[in-house]
């Protein structure tokens, strides 16, 4: 057991701290949902970030940071499947990927090179065609589209089809991570000027301890993803992905109300990481489907 | 970042486990329902002298008070096993993990040579008397006084809430030697000392377990100071950052809840509903965990512990209910006649947030030194 950083992930950090620095802010004019960049795509591809998994040193650990990290931005990226899926499952695939849960519309999957389909228990694979696909208008803070007319493709074995639904898990779990950190830390800035009654929010306990509890579940979700991605156990990466989902609940909405009217408008970030969070709520099935895996791998 | 065990970690846990295999008799589990009750203590000084001669009591003291420098990884496993079958030390969890270091760092020769050795044995109970009826999360505003007539202190004063006075044999006694927060000063009083007199208070957490103790004229030599007049936020500040993941409450939460849907399963009642409960339960020991395994590696590696102690107190006490109340809904004869340690899990979870002081305290922590919230103003 030890849970500190090794050097390489250390310096995996502060590599992605430098690339990312450009991309912190969201741009002042952009009052949108899908906030996207293709030089923020270019520069981690140029930089082989999404073969970090693969890294000695790194391994699914460094990934996990990456994403939580990459997260954190306004900018949405497809990082998570790319990093914490395709090393275990779609390692011939070309990336961005997607995935398309049940017909519904998912997020990237106008631009993914290669759709993860799920119908029920199973997965296929296959190549995406720019005439299979449909944009989707969503305010979900991610770029939404969604199959219209059948593909052909390949079907994944049961072991693969449970590989892909653990590190979508664990995937999920990250990602959730970066999104509730920024929306907290975000929230602490607003709480930290804003006054009423002649001082700052945030010395109001009713607030301190609202904020304070959504802080631990922050932590938690990220502990989660972390053992899950070290790990790779079946358990720990269910168990994850539900912590995620069901802390998403609570903080997305005590992160708008805390922002209050702040929070609703389009100039301000804080709905890119919220609503993202909402899209995630129902990724694999939902929280039921998340504690149906933990019944079965965790309670034995 | 690994989060296995390594091959000597996963071998003391087989011998504590292998250890209370052997050592904890058939009915237990019945004695475990009350903390403070005689059975338990009694059964806990049998037990601690046991664990005393195999080496289990106080492996990471030094060497020097009877332990083998033991890393904190090990401390803590052997408390996670410990408190995952209900805390078979009873109230000498203390002395091994926090009264015992604090006397080795502040205490005279003469104070070590006394109350070390019977420690090191399991073979004495100690109390600590830091709350009062006016001073709870507030424990700068304390009352109790203790006034020098030539060499000796003459103590008055009530201390209250006080685990374990029933049958301790010693004291941690803070006591007011001056005005403020600089003159509050530590005493090391025998509870047999003339002038105490200790009061049960029934309570739904169990048999014996807190209690009031009145001091009225209560004389102890100056010897009897720990440190200096003074001295006592200084020492208790670093008493409780050896105490600051406190007691592993995750691990036998952990274990009741894995008790409860193994039953359920069974019965064929582990409903949806259930399911959802319990994986958020799960998370949750899992969050608390973590949270607490990280302030261990940090002391492991001589890090200073941050505000995430009280991150992984605020966590602990999440599951601790989380728990709790799915015990009651699932297995409501828990609190009725049923399984005696699921009652003594319950008594337990209760306080979690109370006992070792507000967990509220922890949320304000967590507010101005984690997020960097601006302070209240008071």
């Amino acid at each position: 057991m030890d849970l500190r950083l090794t050097p390489d992930q250390k310096d995996l950090l502060t590599a992605i701290n430098g690339l990312v620095a450009p991309f912190q802010a969201k741009p002042i004019d952009f009052h949108g949902f899908a906030l996207v960049s293709n030089e923020l795509e270019q520069q981690l591809e140029a930089a082989e970030f999404f073969d970090i998994a693969a890294t000695p040193g790194l391994g699914s650990v460094g990934a996990a940071l990456a994403v939580e990290r990459i997260a954190r931005l306004p900018y949405a990226a497809e990082v998570a499947l790319s990093m914490l899926v395709r090393p275990h499952v779609l390692t011939e695939w070309p990336r961005p990927f997607a995935l398309v849960e049940n017909g519904r519309p998912g997020r990237f999957v106008a631009s993914a090179k290669t759709l993860l389909i799920a119908n029920g228990e199973t997965f296929s694979v296959a190549l995406a065609r720019p005439d299979a696909v449909q944009s989707v208008e969503s305010i979900y803070g991610y770029p939404m589209a969604k199959l219209v007319s059948p593909l052909e493709g390949k079907p994944l074995s049961a072991q693969q089809a449970s590989d892909a639904r653990k590190w979508l898990r664990v995937a999920l779990a990250a990602e959730a991570a970066g999104l509730i950190q920024a929306a907290l830390e975000a929230t602490v800035a607003h709480l930290s000027v804003r006054k009423q009654f002649g001082r700052p929010l945030g010395t109001f306990q009713a607030l301190r301890h609202r904020l304070a509890e959504c802080a631990v579940l922050a932590g938690g979700v990220k502990w989660l993803a972390l053992k899950a991605a070290s790990t790779g156990d079946e358990g720990d990466a269910a168990l994850a992905a539900f912590h995620a989902q069901d802390s998403a609940t609570r903080v997305a909405y005590d992160m708008h109300q805390m922002l209050g009217a702040m929070g609703m408008t389009l100039e301000h970030p804080l709905h890119l990481w919220t609503y993202r969070l909402k899209a995630l709520l129902s990724d694999l099935g939902g929280r039921g489907a998340q504690a149906h895996a933990v019944a079965r791998h965790c309670f034995t | 970042m690994d989060f296995a065990w390594d091959e000597q970690q996963a071998a003391f846990r087989s011998t504590v486990r292998d250890f209370l295999a052997a050592n904890l008799p058939a009915g237990w589990e019945r004695i475990a329902h009350g903390p403070g009750s005689e059975a338990q203590t009694q059964f806990s000084k049998d037990f601690c002298a046991k664990l005393a001669k195999t080496g289990l009591l106080v492996p990471h003291w030094p060497a020097r008070w009877g332990g083998r420098d033991a890393d904190p990884w090990i401390s803590f496993i052997l408390a996670e096993e410990m408190w995952a079958v209900g805390e078979p030390r009873g109230g000498q969890y203390m002395n091994v993990n926090w009264i015992g270091p604090t006397l080795m760092k502040f205490g005279s020769k003469a104070q070590q040579d006394r109350y070390i050795p019977p420690m090191a044995q399991g073979d004495t109970l100690w109390c600590q008397g830091f709350s009062e009826p006016e001073a709870g999360s507030d424990l700068a505003s304390l009352r109790t006084r203790a006034e020098k007539h030539g060499a000796s202190y003459k103590i008055n004063g009530q201390k209250i809430w006080t685990s374990y006075a029933g049958a301790a044999d010693t004291c941690f006694l803070l006591a007011r030697t001056a005005p403020g927060k600089n003159g509050i000063s530590i005493f090391l009083v025998p509870m047999a000392t003339p002038g105490i007199t200790v009061r049960n208070i029934p309570s739904i957490i169990g048999e014996g377990d807190i209690h009031e103790v009145f001091f009225d004229d209560v004389e102890v030599p100056e010897t009897a100071i720990l440190g200096g007049e003074g001295e006592a936020w200084n020492i208790v500040r670093t008493a409780l950052s050896l105490e600051r993941v406190g007691i592993p409450r995750f691990a036998l939460a952990w274990r009741m809840l894995d008790r409860v849907v193994a039953a359920l399963k069974k019965a064929d009642r582990f409903s949806s509903a259930a399911c959802i409960d319990a994986a958020r339960a799960r998370a949750a020991c899992e969050v608390a965990r973590l949270y607490s395994y990280q302030i261990v590696d940090q002391r492991r590696h001589g890090t200073p512990t941050g505000p995430e102690a009280s991150a992984a107190r605020v966590a602990t006490v999440s599951c601790e209910r989380l728990v709790a109340d799915f015990v009651v809904e699932h297995q409501p004869d828990a609190l009725a006649g049923g399984d005696p340690m699921l009652l003594a899990h319950h008594q337990r979870a209760i306080v979690a947030g109370i006992a070792s002081g507000a967990a509220e305290i922890q949320l304000n922590l967590v507010a101005s030194e984690l997020l960097g919230l601006p302070r209240e103003p008071r």
